[in-house]
């Protein structure tokens, strides 16, 4: 009875709020296959274009992202009875804050690019982990802080969704600011692309992990810090070695760039996070059903 | 609808989500500061140059690339800026009891003005040393074209700063010159390389 009861509520439950993991995962999937493929065809066939139309080539993918999730996420938020209403708000904020705040206090105030490439692996990631992981993620906790919680979580997953938006509108003005004012080639732009897009949605999923086990399962306090600080150390991690894997080693014959082993570690980054956090999200939830049911059973219901 | 008011958080928050909320903003407030301290070390680390031949000690952006052979005793320059890289040159003459500073800025200037393109002096000034002396300054500015013509690179407006002092027969010259765009702000360098120099 119990287990039928739990049955029929979950399936009420999926109706009534769109399923998240699987548009996400589709999404991932979509991006990394265009931008690779856009990468490898360029390394294969080393196409020549016009410089403007390398330009506007370039321009053209920064859309892309937001143009995927708003297909594959947002529009069908509006044909389930309990839609997430503020998806597109948390985009449009947290692309303002990383125009506002994000973008300068990184390249400005901290000026990174200034001394972090310099130094040693161990220090690139501490630096990049405490200035660009810590406003990035810091940015987008606020912006979850103060629009979502905690009434616009109602269940797990929305923790989930608002976080990919919070990511994707924090990641689009990054792309936009960097193709506009770099000009890279195609290629280049579609590894940037990457790069931004697996930095913040990699930070984005811990911080939500970090949400949802702080909300749905009242853990320790510092349980979401220490999320948090995952989150930011991911952005260090990944823009530490990207660098490294993109430039190749100096030679004789010269040094060439190595853009398919900077797009290996940046898929790979992302799908071993999305793993490691669907991996603990589904734990938790499962033990908070089985928690469920184990009370259920003894109130003798 | 019962089930999801039962795994909804509270619109309350309890006890613990605060702590965890208050924790999470120390820290940001404290990897925020680590992050300003990394960088200010990593800026302002400091190494250390000394020629007992020519009695001079200062000290130098660790960063910064240190040259000994040329016609100065040594010059240090910042390799990572792109364009025209800062650089802060010390030299020393040896004076007659006669020489005055301005006598010694005329001689640069002439052999400058043969090889810098539109050298131009702009004024003179006293610069005040670390042991309270009195210096004298002279600032001039210069185009900074690129050595190879096809390069195709673009010119730089430079904008120098040369500190003279004269002692025990010599007059020592601290040279510093930046890209126009970045002078007013690489100013603090030279000022704490100034401080720091023992001659």
């Amino acid at each position: 009875m119990d287990t039928r009861l739990q049955s029929d509520l979950d399936r009420a439950d999926t109706y009534a709020f769109l399923p998240v993991w699987r548009r996400l995962s589709a999404q991932i999937v979509i991006t990394t296959a265009t931008l690779l493929a856009i990468v490898l065809f360029n390394e294969l066939l080393s196409p020549s274009f016009d410089a403007q139309l390398e330009r506007l080539l370039s321009l053209a993918l920064v859309p892309f992202p937001v143009i995927l999730w708003l297909f594959v996420s947002v529009l069908p938020e509006y044909r389930v009875s309990r839609p997430r209403r503020r998806l597109i708000g948390v985009a449009v904020v947290s692309a303002l804050t990383a125009s506002a705040i994000g973008l300068p206090l990184v390249n400005d105030f901290f000026r990174v690019q200034q001394w972090l490439p310099l130094q040693s692996v161990f220090t690139r990631i501490l630096g990049y982990t405490l200035t660009a992981g810590i406003v990035d993620a810091g940015l987008k906790f606020l912006v979850l802080r103060y629009l979502i919680l905690p009434r616009g979580l109602r269940v797990r997953s929305d923790a989930v969704a608002y976080a990919l938006a919070s990511s994707i509108g924090y990641s689009a003005f990054l792309n936009s600011a960097l193709i506009w004012r770099l000009e890279p080639t195609w290629d280049i732009a579609a590894i940037y692309l990457l790069f931004n897009i697996t930095v913040q949605l990699a930070s984005g999923l811990f911080l939500a992990l970090g949400i949802i086990e702080s909300y749905f399962s009242d853990a320790y306090p510092l349980v979401l810090p220490a999320n948090f600080l995952v989150a930011a150390m991911t952005t260090g991690i990944t823009s530490a070695s990207v660098g490294g894997f993109l430039s190749g080693p100096l030679s004789t014959a010269g040094n060439t760039d190595r853009p398919l082993f900077a797009c290996a570690l940046l898929v790979g980054s992302l799908f071993a996070t999305l793993g490691i956090v669907y991996f603990l999200y589904s734990n938790a939830e499962r033990s908070e059903r089985e928690a469920f049911a184990s009370q259920r059973n003894s109130h003798g219901i | 609808m019962a089930f999801d008011t039962g795994r909804s958080p509270a619109i309350q928050i309890t006890p613990r989500q605060r702590w965890s909320i208050a924790i999470t903003y120390i820290v940001i407030v404290c990897g925020f500061a680590l992050g300003v301290n990394l960088q200010d070390s990593a800026l302002n680390q400091a190494s250390r140059y000394s020629n007992l031949e020519a009695g001079i000690a200062a000290l130098y952006p660790a960063r910064w690339f240190l040259e000994e052979s040329g016609s100065y005793v040594f010059r240090v320059r910042d390799m990572a800026h792109l364009g025209f890289k800062t650089v802060i040159e010390v030299s020393t003459s040896p004076v007659g009891p006669d020489t005055t500073e301005r006598n010694i800025f005329d001689q640069l200037s002439l052999q400058r003005s043969q090889v810098l393109i539109d050298y131009t002096v702009l004024g003179f000034d006293t610069y005040r040393l670390a042991d309270d002396s009195a210096a004298v300054s002279m600032s001039y500015s210069f185009v900074s074209r690129d050595t190879s013509p096809f390069l195709e690179g673009v010119s730089s407006i430079v904008n120098a700063l040369d500190i003279l002092t004269i002692r025990r027969g010599q007059a020592l010259i601290v040279s510093f010159r930046a890209d126009n765009k970045i002078y007013q702000a690489e100013l603090e360098t030279l000022r704490w390389f100034v401080q720091n120099l023992e001659f």
